[in-house]
């Protein structure tokens, strides 16, 4: 499948699943679009636990002209006060719309368990027509233990009362993903945000 | 507490009390439609039948060796650290998980849905040993509260309507909750179980998979429940059924390929988590999460063993067996099942949880195919429920009498018939013109919802000499398999066939020494007298000797088609035969449409608008679902659409005679929906499901349809 195929692919099931995705050209539209959706909901908290150090200071810049507070560890004793998860994905699968994100660290699965919004970012090039394509990949991360890997497709729902689709009903009643292309800006330092992703702290 | 009861006369009379509980029907039938649709365009671009064949395939491979992938599971989880236990019973995992948490002082509980924790009853029995559990997944804290089984393996509270949760509600909240504000219900609910899952000492949840190669295990969820379950508390146990183990991670993603498609019709279920050994954890002393997996074999690996059973360990619980279950859609999951519910439930009660819960439950299936027709991956469904059916009969050693006289009167053709032509005298003083005014007194009253037919003066071999010409130089020679009821009922059906083949210069044979299929011997569980005529009807008809082997009845058609194989496959010489006859039977519309290429021109067009049954035993059991639509097309007349034109009649064979109540109601809607249409005539291709609706619609008031077979119809 072309990448652009993959794409159109990829938005038409998001919107089905009632996630929103944007396009954005480096981390820092990535970042603004963030602190604007904490803000529009009328939150002061984004935790994004799983930043390499130099996305985490220029996020943090950007949260503190903001006026928004950033957590980036001991996300467990922020429980209840945070407005947005914000995580770099690691794959998106196009056929269902689903971020793939490595949750091994228990920070990166609070923030985007226990957050009203989860905002991801998700580079263009790491999106594959199915999950099939990603067997090798998976399963090496699998053999790396611990390993916590997470599928999401949507916001938590239930239809558990008369069928009714209700959406939020434990975790984030939004996703957002915006896929980074990061060919267009050539002044972004940071081309691969797996880079750009702090390796999960090993215990 | 989940009570089933193990007697027919209390069944039935759960049976008649679920019937009056409208909510539930219309639930259930709103349920049907839309998952229907769903589930079709959920599939979408997708090959379902080759998906189907691998994930059978991948299923069998693995269930031979589930012993060995266990071991490989095992070494690998305890490297990275996971504690692996094996309970041999469900007493056994609850134990197990119960001095887990006792050891890790653990006081409250919370669990993600998994119906194998509902298999052991674990919770009854956490609760006892004086632990806190609750349930997280919303459908599943609310029959909790309710103290009920679920009602649906995806879907546990589809049976309480949003007034009840409401009234449980303000109960649990001490606040008014307003039924009609189901988000609002939903907030609460949030808000409650947020909680408790702050609190919890442990998390409990099942797996969808346990891959051996990497010690991984996968859950599916919506809510996201399982991943807070697995996050928050400081311990957690999974407790996992043997049958649940696959080699490696692309099995188990090709079984995500369907299970989401199949339960819900969502292309995935919104969470897919996969575990790999103890991950970080703020609230554990260390640092790192206790993490204890549990494999339940309760029967499971012996069942592995079993040739035939073994299918049912393939089940990946979608629940979709029950969605389609004409039966389930009238009664619930609480009446269709015993804590397995569906047809899947039907057969995993009797080695689950034994055969007091599965006697009575295991006899309402009208071998329908409906599920068998669903399931993702390729269970025999209806046959496993027969099977278990004739076990039970088999360790009861309690043959009921209708079973004995069958044996005796079917496996000797000549008694068979001789019986048969009695039964026109017999039925004399009470025959009234076409039907039975006056029910024969073994059935009662219950039956009077469709008059039975009267058997015919002259049954079809009797007349066959006669009306059979010989023709000289024939196009094709074909083999009539009569059936009991074309030949003994209504021989009509037949008649309009040799005048409309005799056109077509092709030349009908009836071998006179043929006999009943069989059907009604196997689905009574008398697989030795089914096999027997089976033996005698090849006997009779070799396929050999004939172009085709044509039938009017669609259960006789699919019975030979499916079951012959089963019974004679493996026998020497005759499974060649039944090879031979399966390649070479057809039914009338596939024959008339695809063999004589029937043209509109050949036809006076009528114009006469017509509705159709579709008989499980061919759209399901033969695969023939356009050529007898086209067949009313090119014949001149107007196809109506009704709807649900593809659900079970509610004949059953034998089916109806134990359970008027379903049949009559199924039969009920049935009409109602050909009615609706607007159309003249119901026409159908089973000379069973003819005599159901025309019974019912003599039986019933107001405007009254006829009923034909589609060779009657087409024959005018
Ligand atoms: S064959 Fe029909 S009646 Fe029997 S379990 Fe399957 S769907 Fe239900
Ligand atoms: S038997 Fe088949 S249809 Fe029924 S729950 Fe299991 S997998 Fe699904």
């Amino acid at each position: 499948m072309e990448k652009h195929e993959q794409i159109r692919l990829f938005k038409e099931r998001a919107e089905a699943v009632q996630t929103s995705v944007t396009d954005v050209t480096g981390l820092q539209q990535a970042f603004l679009y963030a602190i604007e959706v904490t803000k529009n909901q009328g939150g002061s908290t984004i935790a994004a636990p799983a930043l390499g150090p130099e996305e985490r200071s220029q996020l943090a810049e950007l949260c503190r002209q903001a006026e928004i507070t950033l957590l980036t560890e001991n996300i467990r004793d922020h429980i209840g006060k945070i407005q947005t998860g914000l995580t770099l994905g690691d794959w998106g699968v196009a056929e269902t719309a689903t971020l793939v994100l490595d949750s091994t660290s228990e920070d990166v699965r609070i923030a985007t368990m226990l957050s009203e919004t989860h905002i991801a970012v998700l580079p263009r090039s790491r999106i594959k027509s199915d999950a099939m394509e990603l067997e090798s990949e998976l399963s090496e991360l699998m053999r790396s233990a611990p390993r916590y890997l997470a599928f999401i497709s949507g916001a938590s729902r239930t239809a558990d009362i008369e069928r009714v689709l209700t959406i939020g009903v434990h975790g984030p009643k939004e996703l957002h993903l915006l896929i980074l292309d990061e060919g267009q800006e050539q002044s972004s330092p940071v081309h691969d945000v797996q880079k750009a992703k702090r390796k999960p702290r090993r215990r | 507490m989940i009570t089933t009861p193990s007697d027919l006369k209390t069944y039935k009379n759960d049976l008649k009390r679920a019937l009056q509980n409208q909510f539930l029907g219309a639930t259930l039938d709103n349920f049907a439609t839309a998952f229907k649709a769903s589930r079709t365009k959920a599939f979408e671009g997708i090959d379902l039948d080759t998906l189907i064949a691998e994930i059978a395939q991948g299923k069998d491979e693995a269930i031979p060796y589930l012993e060995e992938l266990f071991a490989a599971f095992k070494a690998r989880a305890e490297a990275v650290g996971i504690k692996v236990h094996i309970a041999r019973t469900a007493f056994e995992a609850n134990s197990i998980i119960a001095d887990i948490a006792r050891a890790n002082q653990v006081k409250k509980i919370v669990k993600g849905k998994s119906m194998t924790a509902e298999e052991t009853f674990l919770n009854d029995h956490l609760e006892k040993e004086g632990f806190i559990v609750t349930e997280t997944d919303l459908g599943e804290w609310i029959i909790q509260m309710r103290h009920e089984g679920p009602s649906h393996m995806v879907m546990p509270a589809i049976h309480l309507s949003r007034k009840e949760v409401a009234e449980l509600f303000t109960k649990v909240t001490g606040q008014v909750q307003d039924p009609n504000d189901i988000n609002g219900m939903v907030k609460v609910a949030r808000r409650e179980l947020r909680q408790v899952f702050l609190e919890a000492d442990m998390g409990v949840t099942g797996a969808n998979f346990a891959i051996a190669e990497t010690g991984t295990i996968g859950l599916v969820t919506n809510e996201g429940n399982g991943r807070l379950v697995t996050t928050l508390p400081r311990v957690h146990v999974a407790l996992v059924g043997f049958d649940k183990l696959v080699p490696d991670l692309k099995s188990a993603l090709r079984i995500l390929k369907a299970l989401p498609r199949n339960a819900t019709g969502q292309l995935i279920s919104t969470y897919v988590t996969w575990i790999t050994g103890p991950t970080p954890c703020t609230s554990s002393p260390d640092g790192r999460k206790e993490m204890h997996i549990v494999f339940l074999d309760n029967g499971r690996l012996a069942l592995a063993r079993d040739p035939l059973f073994s299918q049912a360990l393939r089940c990946i619980r979608c629940g979709a067996c029950a969605n389609v279950c004409p039966i389930y859609k009238l009664v619930g999951g609480h009446n269709y099942g015993h804590v397995y519910i569906g047809a899947i439930g039907l057969i995993l009660t009797y080695f689950y949880h034994g055969r007091e819960n599965a006697r009575a439950i295991v006899k309402a299936c009208l071998n329908c195919q409906a599920c068998k027709a669903v399931c993702p991956t390729g269970i025999d469904l209806p046959y496993l429920i027969k099977g278990v059916y004739r076990t039970i009969l088999e360790v009861e050693g309690k043959t009921p009498v209708k079973n004995r006289l069958l044996k005796r009167v079917m496996g000797n053709r000549k008694l068979f018939h001789f019986l048969l032509r009695r039964a026109y005298l017999a039925q004399k003083p009470v025959a009234e013109g076409e039907y039975l005014r006056h029910l024969p007194f073994f059935f009662s009253s219950e039956h009077g919802f469709r008059t039975l037919p009267v058997v015919a003066k002259t049954p079809l071999r009797d007349m066959w000499e006669r009306i059979n010409p010989r023709l000289e130089k024939p196009r094709y020679r074909v083999a009539l398999f009569g059936g009991c009821l074309v030949d003994f009922v209504y021989p009509e059906q037949a008649l309009a066939l040799v005048r409309f083949l005799k056109d077509h210069n092709v030349q009908l044979e009836y071998p006179m020494e043929q006999t009943c299929c069989g059907l009604p011997a196997m689905m009574m569980g008398e697989n030795e007298t089914a096999r027997d005529v089976a033996v005698q009807n090849l006997k009779a008809i070799d396929p050999a000797n004939y172009d085709y082997i044509l039938t009017l009845c669609a259960s006789c058609g699919s019975h030979l088609k499916e079951n012959y194989p089963k019974l004679l496959g493996e026998e020497k010489g005759l499974g060649v035969k039944v090879e031979q006859l399966k390649a070479k039977l057809i039914d009338f519309s596939s024959f008339m449409i695809n063999v004589l290429k029937v043209k509109p021109e050949m036809f006076r067009k009528s114009g006469k608008k017509v509705a159709y049954h579709a008989p499980c035993h061919l759209c399901r059991g033969l695969g023939v679902t356009r050529e007898p639509r086209e067949l009313i097309m090119v014949a001149g007349m107007e196809y109506c659409t009704a709807t649900d034109e593809d659900v079970c009649c509610g004949f059953g064979g034998s089916f109806s005679v134990d359970f008027p109540e379903i049949s009559a109601e199924l039969l009920k809607r049935k009409l109602a929906n050909a009615e609706a249409t607007g159309a003249e005539v119901l026409v159908t291709d089973c000379p069973g499901c003819v005599l159901q609706l025309r019974g019912g619609m003599d039986q019933k008031s107001g405007r009254k349809m006829e009923v034909k077979h589609i060779a009657e119809i087409i024959g005018e």
